[in-house]
C-alpha cells in the first residue's frame, strides 16, 4: 500500500505534518497515521490563543479502537483551529492534508520548520 | 449423567472422546498438556468433597435456615422493594443471563436495546442527557463521581464536600476511589437531618472540585433547598452530585432542575433485599461524555440501513485506554440493569410514582404510630421522610435493637439513642405488630 | 430475513420497519402529573413520562430480545480470557431459595447461617488459591485488582516504604493498568519476551526500590505458563514489592497449581469466569481477593471470623476500608459456592484438564497459525487477515467467535478459549467455522455477518454522533 506524502511539507516521526503559509504553519496528521488508527471518530486540540511548543502534546485523535495523541511539529501560538472537524472528524480520513488540518500556529521560530523530516526521509521511515 | 462423579458434571467428555482428543492432539494423556514446572505443583487436597445438586440445595437451606426469621425494616441504601414475577422469569432466560458484555453486537442486539432503554429510563427521570449502563453499586457510582469532577473540572481544587451524615460503606468506598488522587473528603454538617446549607456556603469555595449531597438523605429526610446548593456549587465551580435512587426520583425534584450535574445511588428496582447485591446509577450531563466511567450504549446503523444498537465511546474504557482510561470497570452489573428496566416498565409511570408516594405515606403511618408510644419520639427530624425515618428513644438504642430482634424484627440502631425503620410494600402490612413490639421494649 | 434463530421477521413482515422490535417508548407512553403527591409541590417533580406495556406486551418484547441475543447456551462461545463456559442451573435455584438474599445490615447473631456460607466459601476460595485469607467483598475482577493494589499500598505504607510504581505486562489486561492507576500509582509496562512469557530480564531491570508489586496473570494472556515464576517472585520480592495475581486465568490451573504456591502475594478470583457464575450480558460478577497471612491485617472490613462456633464480623487491624458499599454481590457468591460444592477436589481438577484439552484439541483441528505455545486453557491465533471480520464471519457459521485483536503481542488475534464444557462435536463445529471463515472470500468476510438479527454495525458513525437515549433519536 502506497500513501500520498505531498512534498510541500514536513513531517515528524510521529506522524504529523506542518506546512509553511508564510510566518504561520498549519498542521495535520499525515495519510499513513490517519490510515493506521481507521475511522477517526473525535479529535481534541487546543483552542486559539494556546501556546504549543514542539514535540509536546497537541491533542488526541481517537478512533473506534484506538487513542492516538497528537504531537505538535512545531512551536508557536495557536491563531487559528479547524472546527469543522468537532462535527465531522471523518475529514481527517477523507483529507488530511487539505481540509483535515488541525489548526494553524503563528511560529515563534521559522527555522523550526526545518528541522522536521523532508517528505523523502518521512517515506522512509513508513515504508 | 453420575451426580457426584469422578468428574466435573459440566466437562461432557467421554472416555473415548478424552481418547480421540488426546490422539488427535498427538499426546499420551491429560497431564502431559500441563507445562508447569514439578517445584510449583500442587499435589495436596482441598478437602472439599463433591455433592450432588440435591445435597447441596438442602445444605444451604438448612444454613440459610439457621438465620432468624425477621421481618427487616432496614434501609439506609439497600431497599427491599417487591419485584414481579415477570422479572425473574424473563431475566432468567439463558440468553440474557448467560451472554456476555456485547462486544459482537450483531448477536446482542436483545441485550443492547434493553440497556439502551434502561439508559433513557434514567434519562427521563433524572433530566440529564447521559446515562451509562450501570456501576457496582451506590457506593462506587459515588466514587467515579468524584474521580470525574476531579478530572473534568478545569479549575485545580481538590476538596470534596459530603455530607455529615452519610452510609457508612458510601463514605468508604469514596475514601478509597480517592485514595490515588490528592483529593481531600471533608464533611459539612448538617441541620435537623439535612445539609445545612448556610455552613455549606461558609465552607464551599472555588478550591472544592465537587459537592455532594442526597435526597432522600441516608436518614429519610427529603432535603428542601437543592437547587440552593446547586447554585452555590455552580457559583465556584464545583460540580454539584446528587445521590438518589430509582424510586425516589419518580416524585422527588427532578435532578437537573436543581443543578445536578452528575446523579448517583443504588436503583433500588430489579431485586428485593439480595444480601447488598445491587445496581449502581450513573447518569450526567452531555459535556461530560468524555469522561462517564462505565459502558455505554448508543444507536447506528447497520449494513441495511436499519437502526442497530451498539456499546460506544470504547475508547474511554480500560481495554483501549488502559491507565488513562475514566474507571477501571468491566464487568458491571448489566442484568440487574436489565432487571431494573423491566421492573419499571412492569410498574409505569403511574406504578412508579405510585410506589414513591406509597414510600412517603408508609413511613408517615409508621412515624406517627410509633410517636403514640412512650419513650420513642418519632420522626427524630421535623422533616418530610421518604421510606425511612429516624426514632429518639429514651431507652439505649442498641439494647432495643436487640429486645426487637428477639421480638422478631430487624432495624437499624443508628447512634445511642436513635433507631432508624425503613418501610417499603413489603414489610407495610406488619406495622401493627412493629408497633406492638416497639412498645413492648420502649 | 435475518437470523435463524428468532422464526419472526421484521415487525409485522414489513420489510420496510426499520426494527425488529420497536423501542419500549415507541409502544406505548404515558405521562403521569405528580400532582396530588403526599409532599408539598416544591418538593416533588411535575411528571414523569414512561413506557406503559402491559405485562403480556412486555413479556413478548423481552422475550423477542432475548431471541436477539446469544449466550452460552445458544452454540459454543469460545470468548479468549472470558471463560464463557455452561452455568448449572441449580445454582440459580439455590441463590432463589428463601431467605438467601437477606438485608446485609441484619445483625451478625441473627444470620449465622448466612455468615457461616459466607465464612465457607472464603476458606474453600483460600485453599484453592493457597492463600490465608479471603475477603469476599469486589463485586467484580477489576474491583478485586483495586483492592489487592490497595492493600499492598497499605502494607507498604505501615512498612515505611514509599514506593510508587507497579508493574505491568503489557499483553495484560486493561484493567491492571487502570486498576493500578486508580490506586494512584505510575503504571511501567513491561514487555514480553520472544518467546511470549515475562522477560526476565527486562523484570531485573525494570524492579527497584520504587516497585509496590508486579500484576502477572498466569497463565498469561497467551495461554503460556510462566514457567520462570519461582525466580520472578524472587525478583519482585527481592526488591521489596508484592505479587499480584490476576485470576482471570485460573481455570487453567485449578487443582494442579495455586497461586499461594508460586509466590504470589495477593490475588483475585473471577467468580464469573471459573466457577460458572453467568455473566449476565456484563455482569453481576465478584472478585474475592486472597492474600498471604501477612497481608491478612490489611483486608477490607469486616472479615468474616469463626470464635467458638459463632460467626463474627471483624475489622483487621489495618484494614483498607471498604470496597463495596453493603457485603459485595453476596448472590452471586453464593452460586460460586454451590459450584464449588457440586465439584469437589475431583471436579475442580478436572476442569483445569478439560479446560486445557479442549484448548489444544480445538487448536490441533484448525488451519490458523498458533505462533505462541505451549498454551492452556487458551492460545492466541493469527487470523492473518482482519481478525474482526474473521470473527464477523464466524458469527454466520453459528458460533461465537473469539477475543479478537488481544494481546497485541500476536498480529490479528484470535484469543480462543473453548471452556471445559464443550463436547468434541462442538468443538468440531467450532473448528469448521474457523476453518470455514480462511477459505472465505475477502468480500465474504467483508460483507459478514449476514445471518444475524442486524448486519455489520458502522461503529464510526455510532461514536461521531452518540445517540444514547431515546430522547436522542430524531424520530
Ligand atoms: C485477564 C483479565 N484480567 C482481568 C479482568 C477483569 O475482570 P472483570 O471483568 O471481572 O472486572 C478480565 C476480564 O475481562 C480478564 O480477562
Amino acid at each position: 500500500m502506497s500513501f500520498d506524502v505531498p512534498d510541500d511539507r514536513g513531517y515528524m516521526e510521529s506522524h504529523e505534518w506542518a506546512s509553511d503559509e508564510g510566518g504561520t504553519a498549519r498542521v495535520g496528521i499525515s495519510d499513513f497515521a490517519q490510515d493506521e488508527l481507521g475511522d477517526i471518530v473525535f479529535v481534541e486540540f487546543p483552542d486559539e490563543g494556546a501556546e504549543i511548543a514542539h514535540d509536546e502534546q497537541l491533542g488526541v485523535v481517537e478512533s473506534i479502537k484506538a487513542v492516538s495523541d497528537l504531537y505538535s511539529p512545531v512551536s508557536g501560538t495557536v491563531t487559528a483551529t479547524n472546527d469543522e472537524l468537532l462535527d465531522a472528524p471523518e475529514l481527517l480520513n477523507d483529507d488530511p492534508y487539505g481540509e483535515g488540518w488541525l489548526v494553524e500556529v503563528d511560529l515563534a521560530d521559522e527555522s523550526g520548520l526545518d528541522e522536521l523530516l523532508s517528505a523523502d526521509e518521512y517515506r522512509d521511515q513508513i515504508e | 449423567m453420575s451426580d457426584t462423579g469422578r468428574g466435573s458434571p459440566f466437562a461432557p467428555h467421554t472416555d473415548a472422546e478424552t481418547t480421540a482428543m488426546l490422539d488427535a492432539i498427538g499426546v499420551e494423556n491429560q497431564e502431559a498438556l500441563f507445562d508447569i514446572p514439578e517445584d510449583v505443583r500442587f499435589d495436596g487436597e482441598f478437602g472439599i468433597a463433591p455433592r450432588s445438586e440435591r445435597e447441596i440445595r438442602r445444605e444451604i437451606q438448612l444454613h440459610l435456615d439457621r438465620d432468624d426469621d425477621l421481618t427487616a425494616f432496614l434501609g439506609r441504601g439497600h431497599y427491599d422493594h417487591y419485584v414481579p414475577s415477570m422479572v425473574d422469569h424473563l431475566a432468567d432466560r439463558s440468553e440474557f443471563l448467560s451472554s456476555y458484555t456485547q462486544y459482537q453486537p450483531e448477536v446482542a442486539q436483545g441485550f443492547l436495546q434493553a440497556l439502551f432503554e434502561y439508559q433513557s429510563m434514567l434519562v427521563e427521570l433524572t433530566g440529564l442527557e447521559i446515562a451509562n449502563c450501570s456501576m457496582y453499586d451506590g457506593a462506587s457510582a459515588l466514587g467515579e463521581a468524584a474521580t470525574l469532577a476531579l478530572r473534568a473540572r478545569s479549575v485545580d481544587g481538590t476538596r470534596v464536600l459530603i455530607p455529615e451524615l452519610l452510609a457508612d460503606g458510601r463514605r468508604a468506598v469514596l475514601e478509597n476511589y480517592l485514595a490515588g488522587t490528592d483529593a481531600t473528603i471533608e464533611r459539612y454538617p448538617m441541620a435537623d437531618g439535612n445539609a445545612d446549607r448556610e455552613a455549606l456556603a461558609d465552607t464551599l469555595a472555588d478550591d472544592c472540585a465537587m459537592v455532594y449531597a442526597e435526597n432522600p438523605t441516608v436518614r429519610g429526610t427529603i432535603e428542601e433547598g437543592l437547587s440552593e446548593i446547586g447554585e452555590l456549587a455552580d457559583e465556584h465551580g464545583a460540580l454539584f452530585c446528587l445521590g438518589t435512587d430509582g424510586v425516589a426520583l419518580s416524585l422527588l425534584e427532578k435532578p437537573a432542575n436543581v443543578g445536578a450535574d452528575v446523579v448517583v445511588g443504588d436503583a433500588a428496582l430489579g431485586l428485593g433485599a439480595s444480601g447488598g447485591l445491587g445496581l449502581g446509577l450513573f447518569t450526567t450531563h452531555e459535556d461530560f461524555l468524555r469522561q462517564v466511567p462505565g459502558r455505554l450504549v448508543g444507536v447506528g446503523e447497520d449494513s441495511d440501513e436499519n437502526r442497530a444498537y451498539t456499546l460506544t465511546l470504547q475508547t474511554r474504557e480500560q481495554h483501549i485506554r488502559r491507565e488513562r482510561a475514566t474507571s477501571n470497570i468491566c464487568t458491571n452489573q448489566a442484568w440487574v440493569a436489565l432487571r431494573a428496566a423491566m421492573h419499571a416498565a412492569w410498574l409505569g409511570a403511574d406504578g412508579l410514582v405510585g410506589l414513591a408516594e406509597d414510600c412517603v405515606t408508609n413511613a408517615r403511618d409508621l412515624a406517627d404510630r410509633l410517636d403514640d408510644i412512650d419513650g420513642v419520639e418519632a420522626p427524630a427530624h421535623d422533616r418530610h421522610h421518604f421510606r425511612e425515618f429516624t426514632v429518639r428513644t429514651d431507652r439505649s438504642a442498641a439494647d432495643m435493637r436487640e429486645e426487637l430482634e428477639d421480638e422478631g424484627f430487624a432495624v437499624h440502631a443508628i447512634d445511642d439513642h436513635l433507631l432508624q425503620f425503613c418501610v417499603t410494600e413489603t414489610n407495610a402490612g406488619q406495622i401493627d405488630e412493629l408497633a406492638a413490639a416497639v412498645e413492648v421494649v420502649a | 430475513m435475518r437470523y435463524d434463530q428468532a422464526t419472526w421477521t421484521r415487525e409485522d413482515g414489513d420489510e420496510n420497519a426499520d426494527t425488529y422490535e420497536p423501542l419500549l417508548a415507541e409502544k406505548r407512553s404515558t405521562e403521569v402529573a405528580v400532582d396530588e403527591s403526599p409532599l408539598p409541590d416544591d418538593l416533588t417533580r411535575e411528571s414523569v413520562a414512561l413506557p406503559d406495556p402491559s405485562e403480556p406486551e412486555l413479556a413478548r418484547h423481552y422475550t423477542r430480545l432475548s431471541q436477539m441475543n446469544y449466550g452460552v447456551e445458544s452454540g459454543p462461545f469460545p470468548l479468549g480470557s472470558c471463560t464463557m463456559k455452561y452455568n448449572p442451573k441449580f445454582t440459580e435455584d439455590v441463590a432463589a431459595l428463601p431467605g438467601a438474599g437477606t438485608h446485609p445490615a441484619r445483625s451478625a447473631a441473627s444470620t449465622q447461617g448466612t455468615l457461616e456460607l459466607r465464612h465457607h466459601l472464603q476458606t474453600y476460595l483460600a485453599r484453592i488459591g493457597g492463600m490465608h485469607s479471603v475477603t469476599l467483598q469486589p463485586p467484580a475482577g477489576a474491583a478485586g485488582e483495586f483492592t489487592g493494589i490497595l492493600v499492598a499500598k497499605a502494607y507498604h505504607e505501615e512498612h515505611g516504604n514509599d514506593r510508587n510504581e507497579i508493574i505491568v505486562p503489557e499483553s495484560a489486561h486493561g484493567t491492571n493498568f487502570a486498576s493500578a492507576a486508580l490506586a494512584g500509582y505510575e503504571v511501567v509496562s513491561l514487555p514480553s519476551a520472544e518467546d511470549g512469557r515475562v522477560d526476565v530480564d527486562a523484570l531485573e531491570a525494570a524492579v527497584s526500590d520504587d516497585t509496590a508489586a508486579l500484576m502477572l496473570t498466569n497463565p498469561n494472556t497467551l495461554g503460556l505458563f510462566e514457567r520462570d515464576i519461582e525466580e520472578i517472585a524472587e525478583i519482585v520480592h527481592g526488591a521489596g514489592g508484592l505479587l499480584y495475581y490476576d485470576g482471570a486465568n485460573l481455570n487453567a490451573l485449578l487443582g494442579r497449581v495455586r497461586p499461594g504456591d508460586m509466590g504470589f502475594d495477593v490475588m483475585h478470583y473471577n467468580v464469573h469466569k471459573t466457577f460458572a457464575t453467568p455473566h449476565g450480558g456484563g455482569g453481576p460478577g465478584a472478585g474475592p481477593v486472597g492474600v498471604v497471612e501477612e497481608l491478612a491485617p490489611y483486608l477490607p472490613s469486616p472479615q468474616i471470623e469463626e470464635r467458638d462456633g459463632e460467626y463474627e464480623r471483624v475489622e483487621p487491624e489495618h484494614t483498607i476500608g471498604k470496597v463495596h458499599g453493603f457485603a459485595g454481590n453476596w448472590l452471586v457468591l453464593l452460586k460460586t459456592y454451590a459450584y464449588i460444592a457440586r465439584l469437589g477436589d475431583s471436579g475442580l481438577t478436572d476442569t483445569s484438564a478439560k479446560a486445557v484439552l479442549n484448548a489444544n484439541y480445538l487448536a490441533s483441528q484448525i488451519d490458523y497459525e498458533i505462533p505462541f505455545s505451549p498454551f492452556h486453557h487458551e492460545f492466541v491465533a493469527s487470523a492473518d487477515r482482519d481478525a474482526a471480520d474473521v470473527a464477523k464471519r464466524m458469527l454466520d457459521y453459528g458460533v461465537h467467535p473469539p477475543t479478537t485483536k488481544w494481546p497485541e503481542i500476536v498480529d490479528e488475534a484470535l484469543m480462543t478459549e473453548p471452556t471445559e464444557a464443550e463436547t468434541q462435536a462442538a468443538l468440531d463445529q467450532l473448528a469448521r467455522a474457523f476453518n470455514n471463515a480462511a477459505d472465505d472470500s475477502d468480500e465474504a468476510l467483508e460483507t459478514a455477518p449476514e445471518r444475524t438479527a442486524a448486519g455489520r454495525i458502522d461503529q464510526a458513525d455510532a461514536a461521531r454522533n452518540p445517540r444514547l437515549s431515546w430522547q436522542a433519536l430524531d424520530n
